[in-house]
């Protein structure tokens, strides 16, 4: 099958996925105790006012047809209009999302760039000490919670040291890179230490591979081998596992955004569950859902061109 | 003790601005807790918008600095007839909005006219008295239905601050709700006349007021005001973060700061930690109705069961506990100290062990009878006030368990009856006992504050203090209710807190008013 | 461990066991950790919830080895305390995915077919949904707690366990002795949990020991939040979060429970590790 066909039917099989999703958050905010017109006119407002506020927000209308409205005017590429910050949903969603995006690529980066190396160094001292250490090390990363890790370093690299800046995010490229670094560190600490874990095995298994063996017994130069094969597998392996945890990784900037106070995606999320913002809260989690098929679909597509063992199917 | 000795620093160094020269210009970088969503004069309905109204927009008349009168604002002259059906201002000469253009008459009809339109305005009830607002040059009459001791508070408030009406004409949108979003999505100067103007806004991120050079008042140095060239917002929700950005010298004034970390910033010497005084209290309502809402009997129906809980509530350590010593125990059960006519009824329950078990006794309260605390979610002064009410209780017999919810959550089930005590806080909004009053007390404005408690005589005294324009008989009034609802005890009576704000020591003249309002004016930034 | 070591001869699972010190390590730690969480009381030196207003924010002493906290109790008890609620967190946050997940994987990845094709759209649905938008939601519908919160993470994480199931299965299914089976004409029922189960339920339970963990951590985050255990209940994310104002005045009142969560994610991750190395399939 063409990648072209295979592309396409992967996107029709999107729908019913889109579809699903948008049920469940249409059911979910519904379910939720409180309702946007409370939220909104504050609890000192009449029974009055809110019944006035919810019918003009048109919650009054049956479940049915609010959920006919949300699907056919999100087909037309209209999201509504968020009840917390008064204007479209789109607009605040191409607000928000580059800086979310921002945040998560370069998180990506640095995890590949902290872990890459390292995972090569333990995988060939397997079993050794520098194996040991790294790993050990890593998995404190791992373990630790990211709104303490932020904070640890907020305390002591930016408000104590001044190497780094503890608010805001910046208006050129450089300074994004300079005022994201640390929480995109924070969100590396994790990444890596899963990226590290993955990539050492994956090397691992190359390794221990009889046609690496037979490489070596060869005689070829292990620079060599480790370019040709292991490269290429450990590289596959590590695409995947990205692909497959870019939802946990988005989800992890809910926390990270609101302790670094950087105004993204997820600390707006955050902010619009609690004010039961329900136009905002449907379309944040369909842009996410949508990014978030995007690159699975692009993680399967890389995959089948790095690996011709894989067939689309 | 505290309190008191900061409330003499902040007169202190207000008494002594006229001998110094102002410095001017500058930007001061402002860190705030949350952020503005709209600031317009009606539609400010949480605290980060109202608090900035006076920012960017002024009133017709002023509260003066102790609270308790008002003086003149826009208008310069201002009187009530004898029947008390009539106010008469003047509005003053030659006041600009920001972009250069006149204020007139028109303009102060349309804004009173807008912020009483009960269709717009979520405040428009606090205006209910004004039959007609009206303009002859810069001759203002409103005419009331019935006489309002309240109503020169009210010109002194947020919602009744003047907007441009050209500006509001000219703004794109079908509804005054999309015209006012339309004009404060446009950062512009045209709407208000207050001492700045929004000049940028990121929605969620940072927001910039820049100085209204137009702006008609002139400081104690008799130089135009505001001082500053600017003020740069930034929004930083994290307490921790807030704190670690003003001591990197990122920001140069920090608001909300945990009272857990006063005593550690006032050491700080590069930091003047502000205590200013407030009208917020900390209190929790009680259901008093017969039956929960599951339809099971309320323990906590019975007067001397809720009074005493509150004589079970060691104030003292919960104020040692949460506010680390800032703060004091509510003195009146109706409002704070700093509001008028607050009645001085302190000790009020002070923490009284045998009394409250003998009240309990007395009521026949069961052993081990279970008690739903609701707190919010994630706040650490919730948690920590929940873990001493347990231990504080346990000796009376009662089992509190806790419920931790988000705020609309909570919002909904103050509304519905569905709870045994929730935690709450209130900040004047007004500076007038009756707005705090109607909330907590009187059944109609909320069920006395969700906790369904109803009382014919304290009604019927707040129907009449509402018209009633002596204002010694008035506080009478005031007084009887503060009593009546004392010994009812709907409520947990708790604490005042005052409003924490850091400021690097290259600040001065920036005030935090008891209702919360961030005032600018008189600001300054030494670099 | 070393190819040789593997062909030279055949010891006992347990022998070897004991040849790998990581594998060691991370039984004592969560051997020690479980025996913390069933007997907290005989362990912990004060109660976890007397209230001292006399003794706040103390730091450590021979008293209060980890120091006391906002109220003046004892925080290494709070920190031993919080065992039994991160330990059940840890196993109870994960079993019920583990289970439906490899129930569902195993029968998904057996029959395949129309199935198979609605159990893609589901975890893709389940997969491109902001996960801790789930879980916040489902907490604040069903209210907070821990009950509440296990049921939450479980509508979600069982999708994990049979996406990797499910692939397991079908790789099996193309070994020998699944087609010998069908051969042989046994129960579908019988073949699917006397061979192909146990035979591929190994990266499971790998990917379980990680998960603990990994649980933990994810109900520390919804402690923070105020969503998980509820107080007086000492858990690790309630204890960091109450100490996060104090990193630079009271530091010991978040390090101590964040080293307790480090401790016992090593202590799983290290199980994991080793019982990957232990059951690899070789040759």
């Amino acid at each position: 099958m063409s990648s072209l066909n295979y592309i396409f039917k992967r996107l029709l099989m999107m729908v019913p996925t889109f579809f699903l999703v948008m049920v469940i958050i249409f059911l979910l905010v519904r379910m939720l105790p409180g309702d946007p017109a409370i939220a909104m006119a504050g609890d000192r407002a009449s029974d009055a006012d809110i019944q006035a506020i919810r019918e003009r927000l048109g919650l009054t209308e049956p479940m049915l047809v609010q959920f006919w409205l949300f699907l056919s005017n999100t087909v037309q590429g209209d999201l509504g209009r968020s009840i917390l910050m008064r204007t479209d949903v789109m607009d605040v969603i191409v607000d928000r999302l580059p800086v979310t995006v921002f945040l998560t690529v370069y998180s990506v980066i640095l995890s590949l760039l902290i872990a890459g190396p390292l995972a090569f160094v333990a995988a060939l001292n397997r079993g050794r000490w520098p194996d040991a250490v790294i790993r050990t090390i890593f998995q404190i990363g791992l373990s630790m919670p990211v709104f303490y890790i932020g904070l640890v370093l907020l305390t002591f690299l930016a408000a104590q040291l001044r190497l780094f800046p503890v608010g805001g995010y910046g208006d050129t490229f450089s300074e994004k890179l300079y005022h994201l670094f640390l929480p995109s560190v924070t969100v590396a600490l994790y990444t890596s230490a899963i990226i590290m874990r993955n990539l050492r095995s994956a090397i691992i298994e190359v390794l221990d591979a009889e046609y690496v063996q037979f490489a070596r017994a060869k005689g070829l130069p292990s620079r060599l081998i480790l370019g040709r094969h292991v490269l290429r597998n450990a590289l596959i392996s590590t695409v995947t596992l990205l692909g497959l945890s870019i939802g946990n990784l988005m989800s992890g900037t809910l926390v990270t955004e609101t302790v670094f106070a950087v105004p993204g995606m997820g600390r707006l999320m955050l902010e619009a569950i609690f004010a039961r913002d329900y136009p905002l809260i449907q379309g944040l989690t369909l842009t996410f859902a949508v990014l978030v098929s995007f690159v699975f679909l692009m993680t399967d597509v890389f995959q089948s061109r790095l690996d011709p063992r894989m067939r689309l199917q | 003790m505290q309190l008191k000795s900061v409330l003499g620093l902040v007169l202190a160094t207000t008494l002594a601005v006229p001998a110094l020269a102002q410095e001017r210009g500058g930007t001061l970088n402002f860190a705030r807790y949350d952020g503005s969503r709209l600031i317009d004069p009606i539609y400010a309905d949480r605290n980060p918008d109202i608090w900035m109204v006076g920012s960017l927009f002024d009133t017709l008349l002023r509260g003066s600095a102790d609270g308790n009168s008002v003086e003149p604002g826009l208008a310069e002259a201002f009187s009530v007839s004898e029947d008390g059906k009539t106010v008469s201002l003047t509005l003053r000469e030659g006041v600009l909005f920001a972009d250069g253009a006149p204020m007139t008459g028109d303009d102060i009809v349309f804004s009173l006219d807008r912020a009483r339109n009960p269709d717009l305005s979520p405040w428009a009830g606090l205006l209910g008295s004004i039959d007609t607002v009206s303009a002859d040059g810069n001759a203002i009459t409103i005419a009331l239905k019935d006489p309002d001791p309240t109503i020169l508070s009210m010109l002194a408030t947020f919602n009744t601050a003047i907007v441009s009406k050209a500006a509001f004409e000219t703004a794109a949108g079908e509804t005054d709700q999309d015209k006012s979003a339309a004009i404060f999505a446009s950062t512009s100067a045209g709407v208000g006349s207050g001492p700045f103007y929004l000049c940028g806004f990121e929605q969620g991120s940072s927001m910039d007021f820049c100085a209204n050079e137009n702006y008609w008042r002139n400081g104690a140095d008799g130089k135009p005001l505001p001082y500053l060239e600017a003020v740069h917002f930034e929004i930083i929700p994290d307490d921790a973060t807030r704190i670690l950005s003003l001591q990197a010298g990122e920001v140069d004034a920090a608001e909300f700061i945990p009272f857990s970390r006063v005593a550690e910033l006032e050491a700080d010497s590069n930091i003047n930690m502000q205590l200013y005084p407030s009208t917020r209290i900390i209190y929790s309502p009680i259901n008093t109705r017969d039956t929960r809402a599951d339809g099971s009997p309320n323990p906590l129906a019975d007067a001397r069961v809720r009074q005493a809980l509150n004589y079970a509530t060691n104030k003292d350590a919960l104020i040692g506990v949460v506010l680390h010593g800032a703060g004091q125990p509510m003195s009146s059960p109706l409002m704070a100290k700093a509001t008028q006519f607050s009645t001085d009824l302190s000790p009020l329950y002070a923490f009284d062990m045998e009394k409250a078990k003998a009240l309990v006794t007395e009521a026949g309260l069961e052993q081990g009878t279970e008690v739903t605390l609701t707190t919010l979610a994630g706040s650490a002064d919730d948690s920590t006030i929940f873990a001493a009410l347990q231990q504080m209780w346990a000796p009376l017999g009662i089992e509190l368990v806790v419920e931790q919810v988000d705020g609309a959550t909570r919002g909904a089930k103050n509304r519905s009856g569905e709870f045994d005590i929730h935690t709450y806080g209130w900040v004047n909004d007004v500076n007038d006992p009756s707005q705090v009053v109607g909330w907590l007390g009187y059944t109609p404005t909320a069920k006395a504050v969700g906790t369904g408690w109803e009382n014919a005589e304290f009604n019927t005294l707040f129907e009449e203090a509402a018209n009633e324009m002596d204002p010694e008989a008035r506080k009478v009034k005031f007084a009887k209710m503060q009593e009546l609802y004392a010994n009812a005890a709907p409520l947990l009576f708790m604490y005042e807190t005052p409003f924490a704000v850091a400021l690097r020591t290259a600040v001065e003249g920036y005030v935090q008013t008891p209702l919360g309002n961030n005032i600018f004016d008189e600001a300054t930034v030494s670099r | 461990m070393s190819d040789m070591t593997f062909t030279n001869s055949q010891p006992s699972f347990f022998r070897m066991a004991l040849r790998k010190p990581g594998l060691v390590a991370g039984l004592l730690i969560i051997g020690f950790s479980i025996l913390l969480a069933v007997f907290p009381g005989a362990f912990a030196p004060y109660d976890p919830n007397t209230i001292d207003y006399n003794a706040i924010r103390q730091p450590p002493s021979w008293a209060h080895p980890f120091g006391t906290d906002l109220l003046g109790r004892d925080s290494l008890s709070r920190v031993i305390w919080a065992y039994q609620v991160n330990m059940q967190m840890a196993v109870f946050g994960t079993v019920f995915a583990l289970v439906t997940g490899v129930i569902i994987g195993a029968l998904v990845g057996y029959y395949r077919g129309i199935a198979d094709l609605i159990f893609g759209r589901i975890v893709d649905a389940v997969i491109t949904f902001p996960f801790l938008v789930l879980v916040i939601a489902m907490v604040a519908v069903l209210g907070p707690g821990l009950v509440n919160m296990y049921i939450a993470i479980s509508v979600v994480y069982w999708v994990y366990y049979a996406r990797l199931m499910r692939a397991e299965v079908i790789a099996q299914m193309g070994n020998d002795y699944a087609a010998a089976g069908v051969v042989m004409g046994y129960s579908d029922r019988r073949i699917i949990f006397r061979h192909l189960l146990p035979n591929a339920i190994t990266p499971v339970i790998v990917y379980w020991m990680t998960d603990m963990a990994l649980v933990i951590l994810l109900g520390s985050s919804l402690g923070y939040l105020g969503l998980g255990a509820q107080p007086p209940q000492a858990e690790w994310g309630v204890l960091i979060a109450e100490g996060r104002n104090f990193i630079s005045t009271a530091w010991w009142l978040s390090l101590m429970p964040g080293l307790a969560i480090v401790l016992t994610g090593l202590g799983f991750s290290l199980l994991g590790d080793g019982l990957a190395d232990l059951l690899r399939p070789r040759g």
